[in-house]
């Protein structure tokens, strides 16, 4: 992974310098709040409902395992022995001390890390696929492309104060798993070089990114991205929050004529100047090398007694790990869903047991992936067994990735001051109605995503079911979509059927569950897949308790 | 009638404002939240707004008469009142108080 020159070193210190000495103002009283608060928020802390909530970034969702010890340590002496993984592949912490605030930041810089540009309108944390580097379908690489995107979007002072926050993914498989086509740049890395998707979102207004570009090379990446923005900076609409982001300004020029403005404004940059040298990339990219594979002899025969004598096992192994570029090694996600409990969260000894999985089976690697997982990138196939034995362990062996019970919910009204309705309990119900492994093994692959509001953290609208919370007259209330996608063939759901209470929802997600079975061709078309073959409306009536 | 809350600068928790309190005039404890005539919050409301190094983002909550909340308000507050419900079962929190109950 990429390490901290002295420039790196030196910058975050600086920061870290600066607003240790704005909290202390801030407590003496020298500082007002309105003074102070544009300075938290540049560092990542909000004041949440409860307590104030530190968003740390994870550059591209990569961790060490060291990192991730860091987080434990954090979440141990300065929060309450937990932490929340994100979907933007960062983590929050949400009860942390204002006057703790600075040492914790010095703790993250010991580790090469920060929490600059997690919050305001600015470029934040660039997310990519989780599986980078290690997944079987990979045309190139990302990693290296998202930290040069780090590097030049950091401190930019150009784009500190953009119209509204912007996001950028990254993917450079043939599966799209980063949501490329609901960022407001997405970026697909081909043989061929970057296509371009601008525009996307999701929020109030939701939209899938348009295709500007094809064939980018990525020597050119960094100067057709500040074009881009630049036509942004000038022309989005900083009148009105609700029109802010790049999406609207897309949306109300066209993409050809926002393409045409890239182009005119990409001409008059001095691209050499903002282009990275190929000896620069060259250099990024020694930063992410395949690991030294352990050449560990790998006995299918044994494997497969293992997965015949304990079931768990062998469910785990079918739903959490992908394949990999080398046959002998997988790719392994750990569930940060287990039945009933928050999606995303884990405690401070989880974290340590993951980054001890890390370093005893993983290289010492780890990803956080905007499902709000962690991912062990490279498993040796001969250590899974004892891998399994140790997650499972430590309350880490739920076997249910990618299906009914591996939700995306944000914090919701239980942490967010922004929120409408609580999430995290709906997603507990929800799990706990489809505990049962072997219905949610028939069930198959589907992927259910919920927002406290209509920001749409929770990436609702992408959503095979996604569910809106709203407030009705002051009672919580979720809105049902159906029929959305964040993959490669994006699609945005439709909301069906009228508003349910919290208490009806999981009833409803059974009768409509009941109905898919019912109505598929067969055990290989998915959920998403009967969807579209028969349009939501086959499956609006069974949201609601028939009459 | 209205309650006046805040976070406390120092760590965020959620305060409360309790009259003849030995505590700074606030509490963690929402039970013990003084019912504020509207008047009277209003001042309190303007004076804590101006002692910043204290509390953050004081606000008044409406009550409809002393033991109920406006319903509009009531999620929130119950919430911010009681703490998180996650890790309970879902809604049980809310289904133990008549909504519109304090707290």
């Amino acid at each position: 992974m990429y390490q901290y020159d002295q420039f790196d070193h030196a910058m975050v210190a600086a920061r870290n310098a600066e607003f240790k000495d704005q909290v202390e103002r801030r407590l003496k009283g020298e500082l007002s709040e309105d003074q102070f608060k544009p300075l938290r928020l540049m560092n990542g802390l909000y004041l949440q409902l409860h307590a104030y909530m530190l968003r740390i970034a994870v550059p591209y969702g990569v961790l060490s395992s060291r990192q991730m010890r860091t987080f434990a340590h954090i979440a141990r002496t300065y929060d309450r022995d937990f932490g929340h993984f994100t979907t933007r592949q960062n983590i929050q912490f949400n009860w942390i001390k204002l006057a703790d605030t600075p040492q914790i930041l010095e703790d993250l810089a010991a580790v090469e890390m920060h929490a600059i540009q997690t919050s305001g309108n600015c470029i934040r944390n660039t997310t990519t696929d989780q599986f980078a580097g290690a997944a079987k379908d990979e045309i190139d690489d990302p990693r290296p492309f998202a930290e040069l995107i780090r590097q030049w979007s950091t401190f930019h002072p150009e784009f500190t104060f953009l119209p509204r926050k912007f996001k950028i993914a990254i993917t450079g498989a043939t599966r799209d798993r980063a949501a490329i086509r609901v960022h407001d740049i997405g970026l697909q890395l081909t043989d061929k070089g970057f296509d371009v998707y601008v525009g996307g979102g999701m929020g109030r207004t939701p939209h899938l990114g348009h295709l500007i570009k094809s064939g980018l090379p990525g020597d050119k990446l960094l100067s057709y991205l500040e074009a881009a923005l630049r036509v942004y900076n000038r022309y989005g609409r900083r009148d009105n929050i609700y029109k802010a982001r790049i999406k609207i300004l897309v949306s109300a020029l066209g993409p050809q004529e926002y393409a045409r403005q890239v182009e005119e404004e990409w001409a008059t940059l001095d691209q050499a100047q903002i282009d990275a040298p190929h000896a620069e990339i060259a250099r990024i990219k020694s930063f992410f090398p395949q690991p030294a594979y352990a050449e560990k002899p790998f006995d299918v025969a044994s494997l497969e007694r293992a997965k015949a004598a304990d079931a768990g096992f062998a469910r785990w192994v079918r739903n959490n790990t992908l394949a990999h570029r080398r046959d002998d090694h997988v790719s392994v996600t750990i569930s940060l869903k287990p039945t009933g409990l928050p999606p995303g969260d884990a405690s401070s000894a989880q974290m340590d047991a993951m980054a001890d999985a890390a370093d005893r089976f993983g290289y010492g690697e780890l990803r956080v992936s905007h499902e709000q997982n962690v991912i062990l990138p490279h498993v040796a196939k001969a250590d899974l067994y004892e891998l399994y034995r140790l997650l499972d362990q430590n309350g880490l062996s739920s076997a249910n990735v990618g299906k009914i019970t591996d939700m995306i919910a944000c914090p919701g009204l239980d942490y967010c001051s922004l929120a409408n309705a609580r999430s995290i309990p709906l997603a507990q119900d929800i799990s706990q109605r489809f505990a049962d492994a072997e219905l949610t093994d028939k069930i198959g692959d589907l992927q259910i995503k919920i927002s406290g509001c209509i920001n749409a953290c929770g990436h609702h609208h992408v959503g095979h079911i996604g569910i809106l919370g709203v407030d009705k007259q002051g009672e919580e209330f979720y809105q049902i979509l159906l029929g959305g996608r964040a993959d490669e063939q994006a699609a945005l759901g439709v909301i069906t059927g009228k508003g349910l209470s919290a208490e009806a929802v999981p009833g409803a997600l059974e009768r409509l569950i009941k109905l898919y079975l019912e109505l598929r061709t067969d055990e290989t078309e998915r959920f998403i897949d009967t969807v579209g073959r028969l349009g939501r409306e086959a499956f609006a009536g069974a949201l609601h308790e028939p009459a | 009638m209205k309650l006046l809350t805040a976070n406390r600068l120092t760590d965020g928790l959620v305060l409360w404002y309790v009259e003849g309190s030995d505590l700074s005039g606030w509490t963690e404890d929402a039970a013990l939240a003084t019912r504020l005539e509207d008047e009277a919050a209003a001042l309190l409301l303007d004076e804590w707004k101006a002692r910043e190094t204290e509390v953050v983002a004081p606000y008044l909550v409406p009550l409809i008469d002393e033991n109920t909340l406006v319903k509009r308000e009531y999620v929130r507050e119950h919430v911010r009142a009681n703490g998180p419900t996650a890790g309970q079962t879902a809604f049980d929190t809310a289904r133990q108080h008549q909504r519109g109950e304090v707290f």
